[in-house]
């Protein structure tokens, strides 16, 4: 029988059958590495690539402590976006004495534009629960609930039947493999809040109370789901682990860079030829990021920023395209490495707007609950909202920075933490768009309506379709004669732009 | 008593077993994106196609879904996989798409080029 790529290494599969590719040279799959070439609804086909092996060799060969010391040598990171070593994380659990402890897979996955965690459990969703039945083992837990968001219903059910199916083989329930480890896991959806994915909020809500973040410590990893200690890693953590158990945590740690070993899945985003589901070697550059696998900006359009990290990450500027993709770099360069999300920005968008459109999330989904993310981020959005409708006054971009940084360091969790983040970054790498905005009252990328101009020109043959549309009659003219617009009575709503069929309409600003 | 590890070599075995009778060794493999993404842009008309195609009675084709493999801008996609031959995978498959290549590539054994994902 055909087995691309089982012979020797888990996570050759994928490019046995995809690797000539162009969009696949420079990935590898590991997290990744049945997506796209299995059934995803059966659990033979999961079988078929080793799966649950890596189960059967935890529960004959090694102990609990072996298998903890094989992740921590692995240097597997966190994937959520925080980059805590998941090893440790498993230990301080292992540790703690206590006749329940839970093992939670966060499939809460918020950002704008992200989907590796839909991605990964619709095309895989075995391995999730492999990964998880491992790390139950090594911990002492028997319960392992994945939380994940009601808007993927065909995920929550490749996932109910990938659970079933693992209970009819005896993956799941009492005495596995006949072996004395028991541990059974059930899904609880989310209702979509933002704030869910983090990890206290995420277990306020499983417990039934309002999701809201609690102060740490105590950590999860010893007071966690009704107070048990509690091991919680994202999805992509745990379609990690049976490859870690299998190839060796030396090949693992062969993978990456000094501290971020392996891979790292992205959901690569926005103005780009290529979007798309992409999992790379720690260490690949941005530039290779977007103009190897991304092939490049469409339509001849310039690159202007790249934003990694969802609305808790940063903007980063040309300067920046050779940073490379581990948490350390992205870090250091004044982004996050984030859960994945990857927004390419052409020089048609705005910063500041784009700021705002950021700013506006995080301050929808804030949760209430501490009074610097709750008031700041309302603020910081007012401010914002009103140098892109041209009454940014001398000093704004001050406030901004003061109130950014004030936010981050007192808000209660990490999305009050993170939520300044995409303004400090696009002031930082931006700052003389905000300026152009604040004094010149332009928008350099002709984006906010406020400060832009609309004008008539020669090529207008008079049709009058403008002055139809125009809801503040504010286009003027007869018939077959050349319009003009009164900018008194224009309230820049671009109706006239959009509805001419003459290009005779322009946009500037100043 | 068999060790866990002996226990999924043999169920293992079981599945592989499973997939052959359900016709998985068959010469021609057709993978079919149906990730919400994929089914977003069209795939469940596409597998309607090539399931259409095996009652009215395609032999020797072993159809079947497949996760998101990251391509979103060409979705949906199908992977089609002949034996002893390099994998092909076609972007933007449309209906009138699907029913070429069952025809030309599937039965005919021509790949078309101008759909494959390179």
């Amino acid at each position: 029988m055909e087995q691309p790529g089982s012979d020797t290494h888990l996570h050759n599969r994928s490019h046995a059958i995809f690797g000539d590719m162009s969009f696949f040279s420079k990935q590898m799959r590991i997290a990744l590495r049945n997506c796209g070439t299995i059934d995803p609804d059966s659990i033979d086909d999961y079988l078929q690539a080793r799966g649950y092996e890596a189960l059967a060799k935890v529960l004959t060969e090694m102990t609990p402590p072996a298998v903890i010391d094989e992740i921590k040598k692995s240097g597997l990171r966190g994937r959520g976006g925080a980059g805590f070593p998941t090893g440790f994380k498993w230990e301080l659990t292992a540790r703690e004495q206590n006749e329940e402890k839970f093992i939670i897979c966060n499939a809460d996955e918020g950002d704008p534009g992200a989907f590796m965690d839909r991605s990964a459990i619709e095309g895989d969703p075995h391995t999730v629960i492999e990964g998880m039945l491992i790390a139950g083992y090594a911990v002492g837990a028997q319960q392992g609930i994945v939380y994940i968001r009601a808007e993927y219903p065909l995920a929550v059910q490749r996932l109910e039947r990938a659970i079933v199916a693992a209970r009819a083989e005896g993956f799941l329930g009492e005495n596995i493999l006949g072996s004395s480890f028991s541990f059974d896991i059930e899904i609880r959806l989310g209702a979509g809040a933002f704030v869910c994915g983090e990890e206290t909020a995420l277990m306020h809500s499983i417990e039934g109370f309002r999701g809201m973040p609690r102060p740490r410590p105590p950590f999860p990893s010893v007071q966690g789901l009704f107070g048990k200690p509690t091991v919680i890693n994202n999805v992509e953590t745990w379609a990690n682990i049976p490859v870690i158990i299998l190839d060796g945590a030396e090949w693992f740690g062969s993978i990456g860079t000094e501290k971020s070993k392996g891979t790292k899945v992205f959901a690569l985003a926005g103005m780009i030829n290529n979007t798309g589901l992409v999992e790379v070697p720690m260490g690949t550059t941005l530039r290779d990021m977007i103009y190897d696998i991304g092939g490049g900006i469409p339509n001849g359009k310039k690159f202007k920023a790249i934003q990694t990290g969802g609305p808790s990450g940063g903007c980063l500027s040309e300067q920046y395209l050779d940073t490379k993709i581990d948490y350390d770099s992205l870090a250091q360069a004044g982004s996050i490495m984030g859960s994945g999300g990857m927004i390419v920005i052409d020089e048609d968008s705005c910063m500041v707007n784009i700021a705002k459109f950021f700013l506006e999330f995080t301050q929808n989904e804030s949760c209430g609950k501490c009074t610097p993310c709750r008031e700041g981020t309302k603020r910081m959005l007012e401010i914002l909202v009103r140098i892109t409708e041209g009454k940014g006054e001398q000093g704004d971009i001050e406030k901004l920075e003061r109130l950014g940084t004030t936010i981050k360091k007192a808000s209660l969790c990490g999305l009050g933490q993170s939520a300044p983040n995409p303004v400090l970054s696009t002031i930082k790498n931006f700052r003389v768009e905000y300026e152009e905005h604040i004094h010149q009252k332009k928008c350099r990328s002709n984006f906010c309506d406020y400060l832009l101009t609309y004008t008539v020109t020669d090529k207008c043959v008079g049709c009058t379709l403008c002055r139809r549309v125009c809801p503040s009659a504010a286009v003027t003219g007869t018939p077959k004669l050349r319009h003009e617009i009164d900018q008194m009575k224009c309230i820049k709503c671009g109706l006239c732009f959009k509805s001419c069929k003459f290009s005779a309409i322009t946009k500037t600003s100043h | 008593m068999a060790t866990p590890h002996e226990i999924v070599t043999q169920k293992r075995a079981a599945a592989l077993q499973r997939l052959a009778a359900r016709g998985y060794d068959a010469p021609s493999k057709v993978f079919i994106g149906m990730a919400t993404c994929e089914i977003a842009a069209g795939s469940k008309e596409v597998m309607e196609v090539f399931q259409e195609a095996l009652k009215g009675g395609l032999k020797n084709v072993y159809v079947s879904q497949k996760g998101c493999f990251g391509r979103c801008n060409l979705e949906p996609t199908v992977d089609v996989i002949k034996k002893g031959k390099k994998p092909v995978t076609y972007g933007k498959v449309t209906v009138d798409r699907a029913k070429e290549i069952i025809e030309k590539h599937i039965i005919g054994g021509k790949a078309i080029a101008e759909y494959i994902i390179k």
